[in-house]
């Protein structure tokens, strides 16, 4: 068989695949300072697209100065100090904690998902609503979220926890009911109570499939975070782009965004190690 | 086969080529607001079809969300835009898009207001939570209002909260704890209505400082065909005969303004309480009058210190005067060699003069 470049058996050296995955990056950066590079030749002052210069100075002040609304600093302070007054670590701060308010409101989904699939009468009670309730469009319901949970940190949180509960719910409640009947047969047979069988039996096997769906809707999570800043806020990571856009400070939103993706990626990767080191038995992508 | 090919060729050719005797086509971006909506009528009624006629361009009028107008104006997607005299500085003129000021609409007038809740007074507002759109003229309107007051050094004290303005309305009123807001008409109109709260200033106060313009970018006026010249006087004629239209009184009138408020999806009722509160430049003439007259540098130093202030020139604008705005009368506040805003009376002054 002959192996074609684009072949199923093609086999890519180990340097033509570096090459290849970096391919689209490298492309991608040099179209977007190539448009740079024209617009600003064209107007010297242009702020749709900042340069690489105009960006770095955009990120050091983020860095280094602090925030407008904060006290100006003691001369001489440390240069730990002064980035913990900074704006970009008050906004990785107060966006950072409502994600993690957020995960941990969504674990108990789990349970909840767990419940329904094993126990009739859970799923029954629960099923035929949340699978309603997963098709509302949570952002559309804002006033009412509002007037329920006021404008502070607990509408964002729950506008999360709306938006995300019933996905992560009908997911546990599907990997449940695909574990085999026979097990809970077995496990029953051998003694096993009904709690022993839903904890030890089920979600022991299905935890690691969970966390994935879990790890699968971050990229949701920060979009509903992102929307509630967004609308109303005194901090965080996209209430500064919300504020940076009324003058188009793309040298900051630019690396801002690229900040954001960075630290998704980094608790995208840690879950998916956690989920090796606790779980070494299961091999799935 | 051959003669099939060379008709789609032909028909390609036909579609795609830019004929010589083509006529510049200019777009005009408005968003909704009291003193903007009458673009809608001037599309729908075919006014400025005529006017574009008239002067042998076509002009296509499209309607944007406030924020998503000014991006296309700076992206220069679109030639004209309705913003005010802070937006058209802190937008396209800081960003290095020398904008020119062809028609000052009106200014508001009570539009803009400061809402408490409980009969607080403006003492009591430091410490106090405060919903708006931050970097906005609201903001603007909270410092001036904090300035005249003489509490200019506790405006840090107020906790501001950054609300979209499609929200403001329901998270102000359903919040208890917010304890003031500044927003703008109609959302004004409908927060006021609840009980207990109050207006403790608006923009009436500050008058001529919040400017509703209609901008063009200045490279269009300059266009060596004339053309960018020929749109500017078609918009000033269209927008004229409009102003004559909606400041009749009577049935016909009212006909008129039923017609503008329903651009906006507006009753008739609602649009006029918000014109009574709208200082319309009707005619030209009161407009080139407020144009020319000293009192716009002063209140146009009074923005231009604000903006500057709050960051709003960019990062990388060391100073106020890097900005530049020209007057009618030749006079420049900054550099000289930096005028990215003009105001140019010349178009509203050709409408009074009936030479359009």
């Amino acid at each position: 068989m002959s192996a074609g470049v684009f072949a199923i058996h093609a086999k890519p050296g180990r340097h033509t695949t570096l090459v290849l995955s970096w391919f689209l990056f490298v492309a991608g950066v040099s179209l977007y300072f190539y448009t740079s590079g024209a617009r600003h030749r064209e107007n010297p002052e242009d702020r749709v697209t900042p340069t690489v210069a105009q960006m770095a100075a955009g990120m050091r002040d983020a860095v280094l100065r602090p925030a407008e609304d904060d006290e100006p600093l003691a001369e001489g302070a440390s240069l730990m100090e002064t980035i913990r007054h900074s704006m970009l670590w008050k906004d990785t701060r107060a966006t950072g904690l409502r994600f993690i308010y957020s995960m941990a409101l969504l674990f108990p989904a789990v349970l909840v998902g767990l419940h329904m699939g094993l126990f009739p009468y859970v799923g029954a009670f629960l099923l035929r609503f949340v699978l309603f309730f997963d098709k509302i469009i949570a952002l559309s319901l804002l006033p009412i979220l509002f007037i329920a949970f006021g404008i502070d940190e607990l509408s964002k949180v729950m506008l999360i926890v709306i938006g995300v509960t019933p996905t992560i719910l009908l997911d546990t409640f599907n990997l449940t009911r695909g574990v085999p009947g026979e097990q809970v047969v077995k496990a029953f047979t051998l003694g096993a109570s009904d709690f022993d069988v839903a904890y030890r039996v089920v979600l022991k096997q299905i935890w690691p499939r969970v966390l994935n769906s879990i790890r699968l809707n971050l990229k949701a999570i920060m979009l509903f975070l992102f929307a509630g800043e967004m609308i109303a806020s005194t901090d965080g990571l996209a209430y500064r782009i919300a504020l940076l856009r009324r003058h188009m400070g793309m040298d900051v939103i630019i690396p801002y965004v690229l900040w954001v993706a960075l630290l998704l990626f980094l608790v995208d990767f840690s879950m998916r190690w956690i989920n090796r080191k606790l779980h070494p038995w299961f091999h799935e992508a | 086969m051959l003669r099939i090919l060379s008709i789609l060729l032909a028909v390609a050719s036909f579609l795609t080529a830019e004929t010589p005797g083509a006529k510049p086509s200019f777009t005009v971006g408005w968003s909704v607001y009291a003193g903007w909506t009458p673009y809608h009528y001037l599309m729908q009624s075919g006014i400025m079809r005529k006017w574009a006629d008239k002067y042998g361009i076509t002009i296509k009028i499209q309607r944007f969300d406030y924020a998503p107008s000014l991006d296309a104006f700076v992206a220069k997607n679109i030639d004209a835009c309705t913003m005010t005299n802070m937006e058209a500085l802190d937008m396209p003129a800081a960003s290095g898009v020398p904008t020119t000021a062809i028609i000052i609409g009106d200014y508001s007038n009570g539009n803009d207001a400061l809402l408490v809740r409980n009969g607080l007074q403006m003492k009591d507002l430091p410490g106090k939570k405060l919903l708006l759109v931050q970097k906005t003229v609201s903001e603007y309107l909270l410092d001036r209002a904090m300035t005249i007051n003489g509490m200019r050094d506790r405006i840090k004290q107020v906790r501001l909260i950054n609300t979209s303005d499609s929200d403001i309305a329901t998270a102000f009123l359903s919040d208890t704890s917010a304890s003031a807001t500044v927003t703008w008409k109609p959302l004004v109109s409908q927060i006021v209505k609840q009980k207990g709260i109050t207006s403790l200033f608006n923009s009436s106060q500050i008058p001529g400082e919040i400017l509703d313009l209609t901008v063009v970018r200045t490279e269009i006026l300059n266009r060596p065909d004339g053309s960018g010249q020929r749109f500017a006087k078609a918009l000033a004629g269209a927008w004229y005969e409009m102003m004559a239209r909606m400041s009749a009184s009577g049935p016909e009138a009212d006909k008129v303004l039923t017609a503008v408020a329903g651009g906006s999806q507006d009753t008739l009722a609602s649009y006029k309480e918000q014109l009574s509160t709208t200082k319309m430049f009707f005619t030209p003439q009161s407009a080139v009058e407020f144009g020319a007259s000293a009192n716009l540098k002063e209140k146009m130093a009074l923005v231009r210190q604000f903006v500057f202030d709050h960051g709003l020139l960019g990062s990388n604008t060391k100073s106020v005067d890097e900005v530049a705005i020209a007057y009618p009368d030749g006079s420049v506040q900054g550099k000289a060699d930096r005028v990215r805003f003009r105001f140019e009376l010349s178009f509203m002054k050709m409408a009074a003069e009936g030479k359009l």
